[in-house]
């Protein structure tokens, strides 16, 4: 039950509407007590379509009369055919002269009609209703004559009741599908209705999963085309400023900001260690068992498939694998992971071995236009900053477009943002510690490779403040961390596994 | 039960000491009357209109008195007989209530009622284990029942009955299950809908997460993204919201909250204020939460009200388990270990 106000009511009042209550469960008993006798007799006819209907009218979500009714449409659509067969069988007196009507036909769309005007009246009085919504959809699907352009038309005056009724957006998928409108007129139906209303995520949304058909990106590293997406952008931001306070609109903005990465995509080689007792590796992003990947050392000649993976944490993302490897110097090693091939370096110092780093995010290259249009959005949000200065979310995107534009150069600058934004949206203070914590650490590990000692040192300055450590799969290459004391303190057991931590276990 | 164990505090809102200094304390004992008494007058409006959903009501009614430690309070033998007469010989699946037709909705509300009073073996368990596995599509979704509707909802009480019966092995295809959740999925917030396509609702995201939680596929979520969604649902009164621009409200507190708590993110957002909200939402008067401050309380909103200060770690409660809204001791006694991520 929601959205009911609980309201003080006179002795009187109360009663009447007792009373009108009872009258009620009373009317519902009788008519339910009726309808399943019927239904235990098999009888699926008119009447129980009137029973049903009363109590439909007044609670749709009274799911099992819709299967009700669905039995009682079957049973019709059965006997019509049965009519017609016995149509069929009787001799034929004679030939039917012109265009007879498909009187079978019209008995049966009669049917359906009468349960989409139920569905349509049901929806009226909550138009949440999954059963109804389902309803409506069961019927179309049995109408061979469904008209789905009526069924468009519908869901745009619904749209217009509830711009947000995720039931309508559904529905409104469903149907465009059904009667093949094209992806670029429901994209423009989607712009006029942001442009009524900027302050619409079921938009924004509908909006998110047209683009990327539409204007697919041909590297995969951002959502749509560079084209579209400067457009999007010059758009959604103009949305965004029309109400600072109004979400919609820059979570759709930091969407187009992002990577458009695939969930189920394959985890990439993030960091890998070879010696000749075993290897280890870490991954950019969790996976449950390794060994279910193929992963593959190649090394002159000779091809040697790495097996028996196990996890050095419960994370998923770092696995040590315990093989002896024939490791010859000189020779040129490679690793495959599923379709990914990386060439490994040779390690520095006296041990023998090989490594391969790639530091996390890599921002996704800019065009020359894209470039211009995200530096004259990051001006437009530093000017708006000047009059509001704790205007949340255009702190948090001008911190967005400055690590787009640059990440190592506006570092501490963004750094400086979500700082502000523990204090001005102080709800979400830990969320934007844990993000102060990821962006740093994507600094530290990008400079890490130009550090003296890499990749057996790695050395976090003793001034860097963090929450948490993440990314610290790909410290697993390493055989020293020189943290704070504080920070490891902090961390506890979740300091990062080391190389040397494994080979002081006499796993290597 | 002995009655004299619990001594109700003469101020009457026991079980909240030191808890919600800067607001309300929580009610308990009225919470208790309320979950108990709901249900007594068969002849009240609410609940004979509320009669299709009356299996769920009863498992939110059972959930929150034992999170309380007041289950005895309810007659367990009259709640399993009416389970019992709920299951449909034809299907194996649970109706909710005699009268109506078997859903998945009311099979898992039903299994959870029966796990709840240690009576699996009282039912027929390979029944419905038929019943869930029958309703799973070629495209790894699962219709709620024979007529066709596909949900995640319903994948999430297919895996979630299924768990709770020990029977996830060798019965429905997994890694097709998956896929289908999977392609709910959306890019733009990381959440998830109801179907492909479907905008990202917390509702339906608990029951995928709650879904990658039972088949230990958290690491598919993409957690910064979807976290961050999730803890933007917070709003100055401390309440959560299910969508962006909409109302905060007690049940979508749970799902938002539960979903972090999977996923190792309870501390994006202030459980400070959200407690307080929760504790705002209380019927002083009549007990049990409403969705909102001032709004009308309900079962539903009892449930999830104290289920989320359970997960807040209020002290009187017992423990609950994020992904199948049970106590944990229930989990525990079931030997089921639903997957959960580490805080980073």
């Amino acid at each position: 039950m929601h959205g009911r106000v609980k309201v003080r009511t006179t002795e009187e009042e109360r009663e009447r509407k007792k009373k009108e209550q009872a009258l009620k469960v009373r009317a519902y008993r009788a008519a339910m007590g009726r309808i399943q006798k019927k239904r235990e007799a098999g009888e699926l006819d008119s009447e129980m379509l009137t029973l049903t209907v009363q109590i439909l009218q007044r609670n749709p979500d009274v799911s099992t009369l819709w299967n009700i009714r669905r039995e009682c449409v079957l049973e019709k659509l059965s006997k019509l055919k049965e009519e017609v067969e016995d149509e069929e069988e009787k001799p034929a007196q004679e030939e039917p002269v012109g265009d007879k009507p498909p009187v079978k036909e019209d008995k049966a769309h009669s049917i359906f009609t009468c349960e989409l005007d139920l569905t349509e009246q049901c929806l009226m009085v909550n138009p949440k209703s999954y059963s109804a919504w389902h309803h409506r959809c069961w019927t179309l699907e049995q109408d061979p004559r469904a008209d789905w352009q009526r069924e468009l038309q519908l869901c745009n005056k619904y749209l217009k009741y509830d711009e947000r009724n995720f039931h309508t957006w559904d529905y409104r998928r469903y149907v465009t599908a059904k009667a093949a409108v094209p992806a670029a007129q429901e994209l423009d139906f989607c712009t006029e209705k942001i442009k009524v209303n900027f302050s619409n995520y079921s938009s924004w949304h509908h909006r998110s999963l047209l683009l990327p058909e539409l204007y697919p990106n041909e590297q995969r590293d951002r959502p749509m085309s560079e084209e579209k997406l400067q457009q999007e952008l010059e758009m959604v931001l103009t949305a965004a400023f029309t109400d600072p306070n109004d979400s919609s609109a820059w979570f759709y903005q930091r969407w187009l900001l992002g990577s458009g990465a695939q969930l189920d995509r394959a985890p990439r080689v993030a960091a890998f260690r070879l010696e000749s007792q075993g290897a280890v590796l870490a991954l950019d992003r969790p996976y449950p068992d390794l060994k279910q990947l193929k992963t593959e050392l190649t090394g002159g000649e000779q091809k040697v498939e790495l097996q028996s993976w196990l996890p050095v944490d419960s994370s998923g993302t770092s696995w040590k694998c315990q093989q002896s490897l024939d490791y010859q110097r000189n020779t040129i090693y490679s690793l495959k992971l599923c379709d990914q091939e990386v060439n490994l370096s040779p390690l520095p110092g006296p041990e023998d071995g090989a490594f391969y780093f790639a530091p996390p995010h890599a921002a996704a290259s800019c065009s020359k236009e894209l470039l211009a249009e995200l530096q004259t959005q990051l001006q437009s949000c530093l000017d708006l900053l000047e009059f509001e200065p704790d205007s949340k979310w255009t702190l948090l995107t001008s911190a967005l477009l400055m690590r787009a534009i640059e990440v190592s150069a506006n570092h501490e600058k963004s750094l400086a943002h979500l700082a502000k934004l523990e204090k001005v949206d102080a709800l979400r203070e830990g969320y934007y510690k844990d993000l102060a914590a990821r962006w740093t650490l994507e600094y530290e590990l990008a400079k890490w490779p130009q550090a003296a000692g890499f990749p057996r040192n790695f050395t976090l300055a003793e001034d860097v403040l963090l929450a948490s450590l993440p990314y610290g799969q790909y410290f697993v290459i390493a055989d020293e961390l020189n943290l704070s004391i504080k920070l490891r303190e902090q961390l506890g057991d979740s300091v990062p596994i080391t190389f040397a931590d494994l080979k002081v276990k006499g796993d290597f | 039960m002995d009655f004299t164990t619990f001594v109700k505090p003469s101020n009457g809102d026991g079980g909240g000491d030191g808890d919600g200094q800067n607001g309300q304390k929580l009610q308990f004992w009225k919470h208790v009357e309320y979950i108990e008494n709901h249900g007594k007058q068969e002849d009240d409006y609410e609940y004979c209109m509320t009669e299709f959903l009356r299996m769920s009501g009863i498992y939110w009614g059972t959930t929150a008195l034992d999170i309380m430690g007041q289950l005895d309070r309810l007659d367990r033998k009259y709640i399993v007989e009416f389970v019992k007469r709920c299951q449909c010989p034809t299907t194996g699946g649970f109706a909710p209530c005699e009268g109506h037709d078997a859903h998945l909705l009311y099979t898992l509300s039903a299994i959870q009622i029966l796990c709840t009073y240690q009576a699996l073996e009282e039912i027929d368990c390979e029944a419905v284990v038929r019943f869930v596995v029958g309703l799973q599509q070629p495209d790894g979704s699962f219709f709620g029942d024979k007529w066709g509707e596909v949900d995640t909802r319903f994948s999430f009480c297919a895996v979630a009955t299924l768990t709770l019966l020990g029977r996830m092995d060798q019965t429905i295809d997994v890694e097709k299950a998956v896929k289908f959740v999977l392609s709910c999925g959306n890019q733009t917030d990381g959440g998830f809908g109801s179907k492909p396509g479907a905008e990202s609702h917390a509702g339906l995201i608990y029951c995928c997460v709650g879904f990658f939680s039972l088949t230990q596929r958290l690491h598919l979520l993409d957690v910064d993204k979807l976290g961050w969604w999730l803890c933007e649902r917070q709003l100055p009164s401390g309440g959560l919201n299910g969508r962006p621009e909409k109302l905060p409200d007690v049940c979508y507190s749970w799902w938002v909250l539960a979903s972090l708590t999977i996923m190792g993110r309870l501390h994006w957002i202030s459980s400070e204020k959200l407690q307080q909200f929760i504790l705002s939402c209380q019927d002083a008067e009549t007990g049990g939460f409403s969705d909102r401050t001032g709004n009308m309380p309900d079962i539903f909103h009892t449930l999830f009200g104290i289920g989320g200060l359970s997960l807040l770690g209020h002290s009187g409660l017992k423990a609950i388990n994020p992904t199948l809204c049970m106590p944990q001791y229930i989990i525990d006694r079931l030997g089921i270990k639903p997957q959960r991520l580490a805080r980073p």
